[in-house]
């Protein structure tokens, strides 16, 4: 893309609240695991966005990119543990098993599913993540239900202080930088022909179908970064944060649901809600399990109900009508 | 060679022929009116032309080569652009994001960047007038306003075909007017080939075209230069379920015993 520089002013507010969730948690005592957390939530709606913010398609199945990227990661330092001079490259090796193992059951899951319209796809995929976890476990595949641990692993490999770096620290990180690239992507693909093919389609699949467009291939193409983004953060933030993984727990559809939850809360389709929105449900659900444990979960339902009555648009999407005309303008998207 | 030729194309739902063996040829920078009433098969044969209908039987064949089969994004490339009866923006993105969106994807295709489209955008707005309402969602503009935008998105593509469907339906006399005034002029300009479908303004009609072509349950009728079809007493038999007895006495005087000339 030729330089123009007041395209990307809209990364401005995006990064810098990344960076101030980074210095918050680096310098403020107790406040890494909750920084941790926001981070794992924002990463997770800025890449659930690009597919379900930009082509207003939803995928229940969503869950099970993150789990295959949680296996990539385990099979890479699992099976690799042997290699020494891989060194710190294991993890770069489990990152990319990561990225194709996601891409490969997102163009499985995508050339069936994608073929089919709106609220059919929703169905279609209700069952994918369940499929892929009885898969699993049925087949004995990854060592099946009995999941892998692989503490001992990078306790071999990088000694133990820095395996406990890697997993309290570093993986942490690793998520941000994730959310960062989600967003720069979400942004690029917004100011080319992707987007605005993505947005004809959300709006009109058939208008933008006599305009020319190919819908099924941008709906793949969403559908794939998607995926990518998805397995790299199952990658760091499941496999690296925490050195084991069971197939129940990275195939829990719940994830999905607050994958949506802050989509839509913080505004879908646009480059700052899965920020804002990431930010809203992690803080609240941090607060109100210390103030009502047992009720984080109950009190969402009335909450997106309000959201889905008073911000049809999210919040960002409120925003930007009010920031409309105003200096403001460029750097809300 | 003509621009798009169809040849005998059918289209049947279920025991319903909605398009019965309709043959048609238009010529480059020509202009033809569709006629018909309510569930004549208009729409369907435009759906056909467009690609959102494959046609049971018969050739839809443009410039040459058979598309009967091709899907609608590969028609537009070509350069078929159309435009809807209820209008379809874009609704979220504004008026000159839905028209560059039109140049990003039809004939220009790969040729125009996302900003050159934008550039192209401009002129199509300043040619359709909408330039208050450049930076506004497409969803919030009146139906005549999505009619007008609708059309820059299909000039926009930069056609060699346009298929107008309904683009007069529920204006006033003086927005008719007005319309016919552009679209004989956009002809001209671009270089185009109108093909427009409108259910009974004939106001519209007889400012317009040349040439028309009448349907009725689904079969072509008249396809005729456009005074002799509209004083053709089977498409006032149409119209209005039996012309008058003294107009079709006169009408044979004047035309003599050549008048089925248009028959399909």
């Amino acid at each position: 893309m030729r330089a123009d520089p007041t395209k990307y002013y809209p990364l401005i507010p995006v990064y810098v609240a990344y960076l101030a969730m980074f210095l918050i948690g680096s310098n403020m005592t107790g406040m890494w695991q909750l920084m941790a957390m926001l981070a794992f939530y924002c990463a997770l709606g800025q890449a659930f966005n690009i597919f379900l913010g930009m082509t207003g398609y939803v995928d229940f199945g969503y869950v099970a990119f993150l789990g295959v990227g949680t296996y990539g990661m385990a099979l890479g330092i699992t099976k690799l543990a042997h290699v020494e001079e891989l060194g710190i490259g294991i993890i770069i090796i489990g990152l990319a098993l990561a990225v194709v193992m996601a891409t490969l059951l997102s163009l499985a899951v995508g050339a069936v599913a994608l073929r089919l319209r709106g609220a059919y796809f929703a169905i279609a995929t209700i069952g994918v993540n369940e499929g892929f976890r009885y898969f699993i476990e049925g087949a004995k595949i990854w060592n099946g239900s009995e999941g892998m641990i692989f503490t001992a692993e990078l306790n071999q490999i990088f000694g133990r202080e820095t395996a406990s770096a890697l997993s309290t620290f570093w993986a942490d990180v690793l998520v941000l930088i994730i959310a960062a690239a989600a967003a720069f992507v979400t942004l690029y693909y917004m100011k080319s022909k992707i987007g605005y093919a993505l947005t004809a389609l959300r709006e009109d699949e058939d208008a933008a179908k006599v305009m020319g467009i190919h819908v099924t291939k941008y709906k793949i193409i969403a559908f794939i970064t998607s995926a990518v983004f998805a397995g790299l953060l199952g990658a760091s933030a499941w496999a690296l944060k925490t050195p084991y993984v069971f197939p129940p727990e990275v195939f829990e559809i719940h994830y999905t649901v607050e994958a949506i939850i802050i989509v839509l809360l913080g505004g879908a389709g646009t480059l700052l809600g899965p920020l804002v929105g990431g930010l809203i449900y992690g803080l609240s659900k941090y607060y109100l399990s210390i103030v009502l444990p047992g009720f984080q979960l109950l009190i969402f339902a009335p909450i997106i109900i309000l959201i889905i009555v008073f911000f049809p648009e999210g919040i960002v999407g409120m925003l930007k009508n009010r920031v409309k005309g105003t200096a403001l303008e460029q750097y809300v998207l | 060679m003509s621009l798009l030729k169809l040849d005998r194309v059918t289209k049947r739902f279920g025991g319903l022929l909605a398009v019965d063996h309709v043959s048609l040829e238009i010529e480059a920078g020509e202009l033809i009116a569709i006629v018909g009433p309510n569930g004549a098969g208009k729409t369907t044969l435009f759906n056909i032309m467009s690609g959102v209908f494959i046609p049971d039987e018969g050739r839809v064949i443009f410039e040459g080569r058979d598309i009967s089969r091709l899907p609608p994004y590969k028609r537009a490339p070509l350069g078929i652009g159309r435009t809807f009866q209820i209008p379809r923006p874009f609704s979220s993105a504004t008026v000159r994001e839905n028209i560059a969106i039109g140049a990003m994807f039809g004939t220009l295709g790969k040729k125009v960047s996302v900003d050159e489209s934008l550039k192209i955008a401009d002129r199509y707005i300043d040619m359709v007038g909408l330039q208050l309402h450049r930076g506004k969602a497409a969803g919030s503009l009146t139906p005549v306003e999505k009619k007008m935008m609708e059309i820059a998105r299909a000039l926009a593509m930069n056609p060699k075909l346009l298929l107008m469907d309904e683009a007069m339906a529920g204006m006033n006399p003086k927005d008719i007017d007005h319309m016919v005034a552009f679209l004989m002029r956009i002809k001209d300009e671009e270089k185009i080939s109108v093909i427009a479908m409108v259910e009974h303004i004939m106001r519209a009609v007889a400012g317009l075209a040349e040439r028309v072509m009448v349907m009725h349950q689904g079969a072509k009728l008249v396809d005729a230069a456009t005074t002799e079809a509209l004083s053709d007493p089977r498409v006032v038999e149409v119209y209005f379920g039996g012309a008058p007895k003294e107009f079709k006495k006169n009408w044979k005087k004047t035309n003599g015993p050549e008048s089925d000339k248009g028959t399909a």
